[in-house]
């Protein structure tokens, strides 16, 4: 789809509103999105400075949340919109809710951080690959919502299954740390914790793909198998 | 803008603004509407106050006279009207003007007793009048000939015996001139009803007479019949006259001796005498009912003495008549044609040329009209129709001369272009969309067309009748050749079978004006009866426009939501 | 875990079918349009029209001014004879049988084919007389039966209990909804089987256009219902199936539902959204 999401309106105000909005959510991708590095390198640096940071960043996010909802529902209540503008509006007030909640996570590992270097524990157990791919992915869903890119939703997709697996991995090593060495539970635990946000994270990401492939497609994805959600992305219109 | 500019520039400067300004066309088209407004009522002013002062009983007074050869003579009579005149005017006419005067005034004086003066109106020096007085005794005739007579009552009589004199002459004559006004009512109006049906009756006998001799069915039988019925008209007839000729004795009875003013005492017959009165005596009520019955003679009665005394009722009924008759035939043929126009006809090429006909057909002078009705339908037409049924009366004609019918036609031939310009403009105004309504409904055209579009295009036709029946009552050139005449001896419509008799002649207002005015052999004393006339024949069309405007209105109310 | 979500289960997809979309090619068909050109003289107002319409459905037609709609939906009663120059090609089926055949009798097709004008155009007669105006065309004058007419197609246009107390006032003292709900109620009163609305509510205030918009909803469970709007919002709310036309052609014919969220061409999508331009 190479049209803007905006488009020519003959309405230039509402060709405003609708810029605003999708900046607007840019914005708050770009703030998830740090806060889920600085949640991560927090956690590997058992920085504890850097995870105060991100524990009290993520009230921006949650104010552009309640700014994006209201502007949509005005929006809607004035503009009326339809077909694409009406799948844009909808998928934008999907996405700053998975947004949200990938700010609230990032946060969580905020938290994990915090309380491992409280302490003194160091990570024993490398969620950096995890970290990366999941970061990649939330950088990946913005991008394709930014490009309205369905491929690169699809590629968002894919990935999360690849983090699902990594999840599962990490987590069987979590048990083994637990059953060789009963003293390291609690810390393990944090770990767990934080890997559990990182899966939450990708969860959310892969979520946002699909309302990116429902608003440049018109079909909802939502709950299907990948190799269905291949199919009706490629569906010519 | 430059401040402070010199004197000498400041005046055109503002003139200059005022006329940038506008107020200047303010003024120029209000103007307009103000001469407009003032020419109107002058008009209706000038006709009211001309006509209907001659109604109102003026007094009569009393002078004496020394015309240029030195006599004197009293003169008795009304006065008319007085005016200035330059003294070489005067020199002009055989009088020498006393001094160097250059102007002098002269006043007409209405002196009446046209059998002993041979003229009513003369004209006299104000100089040389002695003192005027005007006595109570003095007495108005209106009589049936000669006009109007002035003198001074001497004695009643009766077949010739002297019945009274003196003071309780003046009495004694009332009586007698009720007496004699119920007796003329009775003889006119046996003459007019009675004797006008059975002649009405014998004329009709002798045409079936004809024409069933032309057709060779003229049998014994019918004959006989024919002559009984004749015979018995015949005794009807010489019963009517008998009885005619004993009102008539009674009405010969009573007559008066009146001295007038060149002291000569004169023989009048109350028969002749429509009202006696005494203006100098008349108090000012009494002056009002003398006006107000005279206006209703004015307007009820029969003209006289060749149209100049007496009212104009034929001609006021001659008028709404033809323009009934008129509405009747323009109408239907007006609105049938717009009709086609509008809603049938392929608006196209064609469509265009016959409305630029009709609309140069509305300005195709009137008294062309006039000359194609005489050649069309009169002797064509007309002439066919006495041909084809009423051939028993040939060679009179009966539709192949002017009449009611001709003038009828020819009027609504003249009017019909306003009748179908105004429908199609009612047609037009009907928007699309009630039409579109009713044909949506399952209606087919002329569905549509009877049920919706004539009535709501009611009002645009109402304003075609309006206009021209406001055309057609003013109208006179055309009729003056196709059915108007000076005086008409029945009305149109009477009780005779078939009552409205299309063939008949009749009068119309319009040329009553023109008549009396200009054709008058007494053209003083028919003047205002000519203002009289025109004033009655614009309310005429007033009356005529605002039934008509009053039935557009209340038609408009009906669909004004609609348009 | 993941993995069972990413699967619809069988008896979520029996509660919610995967698409709300209506399916024409199972509708009983009360109108076909096959190929329709229209021509106003040497001008093209229709290209090629196909076109099905479900009985006892809503069809709306949006499009741009002079893209045709009004003059297609015009066909359907044949109110285009009455214009001079206009020449149709291709037909229209009415229950199978073609309208524009010759010795088809136009009176007897519009008593079939309703019709309801953007501008109220109740004529100058009496409220009653309005809605009794198509019955007596057909020669019924029977009190009683015209009585019970007007009363029924009243309420049925939901007017009865404003008027009836003023049955003999001039329709034309009635409000813009009120006449508008009156010409259909004269529109119903001699019981077709297709209403054609163009654009009804065009010259009304907002609650009588809801009015309207009831009206229609109520009517469609008995007549097949086409409406032209230029109102967009009031096709959606109104519509069950959407036609977009543009230029004298039918650009997308749908479900409304999939026209307004999810169009197939780009021309409808602009048309909706408010790009057109």
């Amino acid at each position: 789809m190479s049209r803007s999401l905006v488009g020519q309106h003959i309405s230039a105000e509402f060709n405003q509103e609708l810029a605003d909005i999708t900046n607007r959510i840019m914005l708050m991708g770009g703030l998830v999105e740090q806060q889920v590095k600085d949640a991560l390198e927090s956690l590997h640096e058992e920085n504890r400075q850097l995870a105060a940071v991100v524990v009290t960043t993520d009230y921006k996010i949650n104010a552009l949340e309640v700014a994006i909802d209201e502007e949509c529902m005005q929006i809607i209540a004035r503009r009326q919109p339809a077909a694409s503008d009406l799948r844009l509006v909808m998928t934008v007030i999907k996405v700053i809710t998975d947004l949200e909640r990938i700010g609230d996570e990032a946060e969580g590992i905020g938290q994990v951080a915090l309380a491992l270097a409280a302490r003194g524990d160091s990570a024993q157990i490398d969620l950096v690959s995890m970290g990366r791919h999941v970061r990649q992915m939330v950088r990946n869903s913005l991008d394709a919502f930014a490009r309205t890119d369905v491929d690169l939703a699809l590629e968002v997709a894919r990935e999360e299954e690849v983090v699902d697996r990594e999840y599962e991995s990490v987590v069987r090593q979590l048990i083994t740390y637990m059953m060789e060495d009963p003293r390291t539970i609690s810390s393990t635990i944090e770990l767990m914790w934080a890997a559990r946000s990182l899966e939450r994270i990708a969860d959310h990401a892969r979520n946002i793909a699909e309302y990116i492939i429902f608003l440049v497609k018109g079909r909802d994805v939502r709950h299907l198998s990948l190799e269905q959600m291949e199919k009706a992305a490629r569906a010519v219109r | 803008m430059q401040t402070t500019p010199t004197t000498n520039d400041e005046a055109p400067l503002r003139f200059k603004t005022w006329v940038a300004s506008g107020d200047p066309w303010i003024w120029i088209t209000g103007s307009g509407v103000t001469i407009s407004l003032i020419a109107v009522v002058g008009l209706l002013l000038l006709m009211a106050i001309r006509g209907m002062g001659h109604f109102w009983p003026s007094d009569v007074m009393r002078t004496s006279y020394q015309d240029a050869n030195g006599t004197t003579t009293v003169i008795v009579g009304e006065l008319v009207e007085s005016e200035e005149v330059t003294a070489a005017r005067v020199r002009d006419s055989g009088y020498q003007p006393a001094d160097g005067k250059t102007f002098l005034r002269r006043d007409l004086i209405k002196i009446g007793n046209r059998d002993a003066f041979s003229q009513d109106f003369r004209w006299l020096l104000v100089d040389r009048m002695g003192p005027v007085s005007y006595p109570k005794e003095l007495l108005v005739l209106e009589r049936r000939e000669w006009g109007n007579a002035y003198g001074a009552l001497v004695a009643v009589k009766e077949n010739g015996q002297l019945v009274a004199s003196g003071n309780s002459a003046w009495a004694e004559l009332q009586r007698r001139v009720e007496r004699t006004h119920s007796l003329f009512t009775e003889i006119h109006g046996i003459e007019k009803s009675e004797i006008g049906a059975i002649n009405y009756a014998i004329e009709r006998l002798r045409l079936k007479e004809r024409g069933l001799e032309r057709t060779g069915q003229l049998t014994a039988v019918a004959a006989l019949e024919i002559k009984e019925d004749r015979a018995k008209y015949q005794a009807d007839y010489s019963d009517v006259q008998k009885r005619l000729g004993v009102l008539y004795a009674e009405i010969r009875r009573d007559s008066i001796t009146l001295r007038i003013s060149d002291g000569s005492e004169r023989e009048i017959s109350l028969a002749k005498v429509v009202r006696v009165y005494r203006p100098n005596d008349m108090g000012v009520v009494a002056k009002i009912r003398f006006y107000c019955e005279k206006l209703w003679e004015f307007v009820s009665d029969e003209p006289r003495e060749s149209n100049t005394e007496g009212g104009i009722f034929p001609a006021i009924f001659g008028t709404v008549l033809m323009v009934v008759v008129m509405s009747i035939l323009v109408m239907p043929l007006g609105v049938m044609a717009a009709v086609y126009l509008r809603e049938y006809a392929k608006q196209g090429l064609l469509t265009r040329l016959v409305r630029i006909a009709v609309n140069n057909l509305a300005g195709v002078p009137s008294v062309v009209y006039g000359v194609f009705g005489l050649g069309f339908f009169v002797y064509f037409m007309g002439g066919r129709i006495d041909q084809l049924f009423f051939s028993e009366a040939l060679p009179a004609p009966t539709f192949g001369t002017p009449g009611l019918l001709w003038s009828s036609v020819v009027l609504a031939l003249l009017t019909l272009p306003v009748v179908i310009v105004s429908t199609e403009e009612g047609l037009t105004r009907i928007p699309r969309s009630i039409r579109e309504g009713s044909l949506a409904l399952g209606a087919t055209q002329a569905e549509t067309l009877w049920r919706v579009v004539l009535p709501m295009a009611a009002p645009g036709i109402m304003t075609g009748l309006i206009l021209s029946v406001a055309r057609a009552a003013g109208e006179v050139a055309p009729l003056m050749m196709v059915g108007v005449v000076k005086l008409a001896p029945s009305l149109p419509l009477d009780s005779n079978f078939p009552f409205l008799h299309l063939d008949r002649k009749f009068m119309h207002m319009g040329f009553h004006i023109y008549d009396v005015g200009f054709q008058s052999p007494n053209v003083e004393a028919a003047r205002p009866l000519v203002y009289a006339t025109a004033l009655l024949l614009v309310v005429v069309v007033i009356v005529l426009n605002i039934a008509a405007i009053h039935m557009r209105n209340r038609l408009r109310e009906r669909y004004r939501g609609a348009e | 875990m993941t993995a069972s979500l990413n699967r619809r289960p069988p008896e979520l997809a029996a509660l919610v079918p995967q698409s709300s979309k209506r399916d024409l090619n199972q509708a009983d068909i009360c109108l076909e349009v096959q190929n329709l050109d229209l021509y106003y003289g040497d001008k093209q107002a229709l290209r090629g029209v196909n076109l099905r319409i479900a009985r006892h459905q809503v069809t709306a037609f949006i499009g741009p001014s002079g893209c045709g709609k009004s003059t297609l939906l015009r066909c359907f009663n044949r109110m285009n004879d009455l214009v001079d120059g206009v020449r149709v090609d291709g037909r229209i089926l009415m229950n199978g049988s073609d309208i524009n055949a010759r010795g088809v009798d136009v009176a007897a097709l519009r008593r079939r084919v309703g019709m309801v004008f953007q501008k109220p155009n109740p004529l100058p007669k009496s409220i009653y007389e309005n809605v009794a105006y198509g019955l007596r065309l057909q020669g019924i004058n029977s009190r009683r039966l015209l009585d019970e007419v007007v009363e029924r197609s009243l309420r049925g246009a939901a007017l009865w209990d404003e008027v009836k107390d003023r049955l003999n006032d001039s329709a034309l003292g009635l409000s813009g909804g009120q006449q508008q709900r009156l010409v259909i109620a004269r529109a119903i009163a001699i019981e077709p089987e297709v209403l054609l609305l163009d654009e009804p509510a065009s010259a009304l205030d907002p609650i009588s256009t809801l009015k309207i918009e009831e009206l229609i909803y109520e009517l469609k469970g008995n007549y097949t219902i086409l409406i032209v709007t230029h109102n967009m919002q009031q096709a959606a709310r109104v519509s069950d199936y959407t036609a977009f036309m543009y230029l004298g052609e039918m650009v997308e014919y749908d479900d409304t539902n999939t026209l307004f969220t999810n169009p197939a061409k780009q021309q409808t999508e602009d048309y909706v959204t408010g790009r057109y331009g």
